[in-house]
């Protein structure tokens, strides 16, 4: 009889975790979420655009700009929100193309470094290089 | 326990040999595959899954079919499956192996794999297909492998492991069930868009499962003489022949929904893989040999006389074994995408690369199979 | 510039922030927008644009395959001709090919002979949002259904789900077979699913989709499904439409006169 018992229940366990996984579907899907919803809150009031200075300072880019270019991805690809505002007001576009702007007046700025640290990312499989576009 | 499996005969050995031949080639078929990618197979944009996604489907249900010695062994106190259990079990931990590894084969980017838990996405079916096929996986390694050590020592298995067994009862129904869902829950796809595609599957895995257990039964008397015992495999060659007969069933009930109701969508498929489709029929061969094969098994399995001589029971395991594989590891994936979205009727091959690759991992799922059995087969020597 | 093609800019470039940031126009190669900082008051708020299409294909010409061109051209989608590994984000089908469930019994035979312009029908209720277990395709908050190429793994399992065939597959590396690189836009890498998305990349600088853009007989209209206003939904309303497959319940936001 014990053996009925334990049955059950593991029958049950299975019931419920397929009813639980139901309803986690059904919230879950179904149009955009409310973490989609606070996109681009930051909004602010119109300032001159500075061009000379890059978004953080050179220090803090060389050990943190992946992970800049990764959030900015995925702000602009996944939420819309595109705009950035660094600490001192200034405005700039989450893209590649706002690095590149500056930084492809010289096509050999990433692959200098990266050769040097000797790491191999992986952006250039898709996204066209400066070194490809002076060609 | 694993040890076990190190001490062989001579014949052991030259199998294992054989299974790592396959598994290298399989694995230099991949690397080649990894570089250049999925175009190395006969898969396109219109059939894009073949091969890796049909053995997928047809493995799952073998993994399903442990169920059928567990549940009456556990729930029934059917003692004549006692030898029968742990092989069931173990050939649910192999058969749930190869299915992921042809998962991972099919996929465009497997260095990625780890996205699908990263961001879990339970409005897919694959994300809940990976859960049930792990947690299954895991459940019958725990439990067959610490039956196993109990048995060894002499020791009556751990108080923990029975809940565990009775867990995977239901699980087994789950990942089956999942696996049609991946299938039956895609709009425009009218040779899945069933609601009996998942008790076809259910039907068909028992069915070709137990057979696969019945000629397992006999391999091992023949090259271990390990005995489970002519009880068990009589139980299971009953099994066996309703699950095909429900098998066919839902196949013949597929069969009058489409053409009775003439729906054009609804026949489209059917006509592709029986009777050919716009000039184009390379499945018609193999899919009615699957069903005079399949039907004639499960008549030989239906007849008493029939099932219960060694040589007739083989025959009708193998020739249903044979039909479900062709009919569901190689019909239904492909049969679903012709015609395609855009009414063109497009031909798949598999090619060479791919074939190698799928042949490595059944060679990977039959080592596993047979180290955990020879460790089977080592314990109850001792004992 | 007429009316309807004024009030499509002006939300575009509301609803997205052109070109920030710097050197504007210093660097041919990766030519920036102007900065409009208008847009900085307007968040995307989830729902409130759907952008839709209106096909006419009384006036798409036969033989002109200006827009296909452009669009394939422009996202440098890779060229591997009619093979098993073909690549494609828009494309002409048959009549009977795109509207396999329309009558076609009496027919008009210059109907069932016409070319059908064909891509992704960004999907309301899309079936390949729902399968995807990493949610690298998923609809984005002005209804376009997008791909995330860094986060695909490869599955296809969008492929089975679209009813439409309008998903690719990088079957081998696309860079080779891309004929002319296109800067502006990036390349896809093999193994990951690519498909047409709406010109995301240009709508973000308030610019019409290029198929829309480039069209000489301006067969293509494009437009806010959620404004009663524009001149999408006006079309819509003085003409007779069809839908693919709308028996499937996926509520494309492209439509079609026939």
């Amino acid at each position: 009889m014990n053996n009925r018992i334990q049955a059950m229940y593991a029958l049950l366990i299975a019931v419920a975790m397929f009813v639980a996984a139901w309803f986690f579907m059904q919230s879950v899907h179904g149009g955009p979420s409310s973490a989609r919803a606070a996109v681009a809150a930051r909004a602010a009031a119109p300032v001159a655009i500075d061009s000379t200075r890059c978004v953080a300072s050179a220090e803090w880019m060389k050990s943190h700009h992946m992970q800049l270019l990764n959030k900015w991805r995925h702000d602009s690809v996944r939420e819309g929100n595109r705009t950035h505002v660094t600490s001192d007001g200034r405005h700039f576009d989450k893209s590649l193309n706002t690095c590149l702007g500056c930084h492809a007046s010289n096509p050999m700025f990433c692959f200098m470094c990266h050769e040097y640290a000797n790491v191999k990312p992986t952006c250039w499989n898709c996204h066209v290089s400066p070194m490809e576009a002076t060609k | 326990m694993i040890e076990k499996a190190l001490k062989g005969g001579r014949g052991y050995w030259a199998w294992i040999a054989l299974l790592l031949t396959c598994i290298g080639i399989g694995v230099s078929a991949y690397a080649r595959q990894l570089t250049l990618g999925l175009g190395v197979t006969g898969m396109g944009r219109d059939i894009s899954w073949g091969v890796y996604i049909a053995q997928f489907t047809f493995l799952v249900g073998v993994a399903a079919s442990a169920v059928m010695v567990v549940l009456p062994y556990y729930l029934h106190n059917q003692k004549a499956f006692s030898k029968m259990v742990i092989v069931g079990e173990f050939l649910a931990v192999s058969a749930a192996l190869m299915c992921m590894l042809f998962i991972l084969a099919d996929m465009g980017r497997p260095d990625r794999v780890v996205n699908v838990l990263r961001y879990p996405s339970p409005h897919s079916m694959v994300f809940w297909d990976v859960m049930v096929l792990n947690g299954y996986l895991l459940l019958n390694l725990i439990g067959g492998w610490a039956a196993l050590g109990a048995e060894r020592r002499s020791v009556p298995t751990a108080p923990w492991v029975r809940p565990l067994v009775f867990l995977s009862i239901p699980w087994a129904f789950s990942i089956h069930t999942v696996t049609a869902f991946l299938f039956a829950g895609l709009p425009g796809r009218h040779l899945w868009l069933t609601a009996v595609l998942a008790p076809r599957f259910l039907a068909s895995a028992f069915a070709a499962g137990t057979a696969i257990l019945i000629l397992l039964s006999f391999i091992l008397r023949k090259v271990a003489r390990f005995d489970v015992g002519q009880e068990a495999r009589n139980k299971l060659s009953v099994l066996a022949a309703y699950a095909g007969i429900a098998n066919f069933f839902f196949l013949g009930t597929e069969f009058f929904t489409a053409f009775y109701s003439n729906v054009p969508a609804h026949k489209h498929s059917l006509q592709y893989l029986y009777f050919g489709l716009e000039g184009h029929a390379p499945l018609v061969p193999f899919m009615w040999f699957s069903l005079v094969v399949g039907i004639l098994s499960v008549a030989m399995l239906v007849i008493p006389s029939l099932r219960h001589r060694n040589g007739t029971l083989a025959a009708a395991c193998s020739g249903l074994v044979l039909s479900i594989w062709i009919d569901k590891g190689v019909g239904l994936v492909i049969g679903g995408f012709v015609p395609t979205p855009l009414e063109a009727v497009v031909d798949y091959l598999p090619t060479l690369n791919e074939l190698s690759v799928t042949l490595g991992i059944w060679a990977i799922g039959l080592l596993v199979l047979t180290v955990l059995l020879k460790s089977v087969v080592a314990v109850r020597a001792q004992a | 510039m007429n009316q309807q093609r004024r009030d499509f800019l002006r939300k575009a470039g509301l609803g997205a922030i052109a070109g920030l940031g710097a050197a504007a126009g210093m660097f041919p190669l990766f030519a920036l927008e102007k900065t409009d900082l208008s847009g900085f008051s307007e968040k995307p708020m989830p729902g409130k644009v759907r952008w839709g299409m209106l096909i006419d294909t009384r006036k798409c010409r036969e033989g002109c395959t200006e827009c296909i061109a452009r669009c394939h051209h422009d996202h440098n989608v890779p060229d591997f001709g009619k093979t098993k590994n073909e690549v494609k984000w828009i494309w002409k089908s048959g009549y009977e090919e795109a509207f396999p469930t329309a009558s076609r019994q009496f027919q008009q035979p210059e109907v069932k002979e016409r070319k059908v312009l064909t891509l992704c029908n960004h999907c309301a209720e899309a079936p390949c949002t729902r399968a995807c277990p990493t949610e690298a395709t998923f609809r984005r908050w002005d209804g376009i259904v997008s791909m995330d190429y860094h986060r695909c793994i490869g599955c296809r399992f969008c492929m089975a789900a679209c009813p439409y065939g309008s998903r690719s597959f990088n079957w081998q590396d696309p860079r080779p077979a891309v004929k002319e690189l296109t800067t502006a836009y990036p390349t896809r890498e093999r193994g990951v699913v690519e498909k047409c998305n709406f010109c995301a990349e240009r709508l973000v600088k308030g610019q019409l989709p290029a198929c829309v853009d480039s069209c000489p007989e301006r067969a293509l209209l494009f437009g806010d499904l959620n404004d009663p206003n524009s001149g999408l939904r006006r079309a819509l309303d003085e003409n007779e439409t069809m839908q693919r497959k709308p028996e499937l319940g996926t509520l494309p936001s492209l439509f079609y006169i026939i």
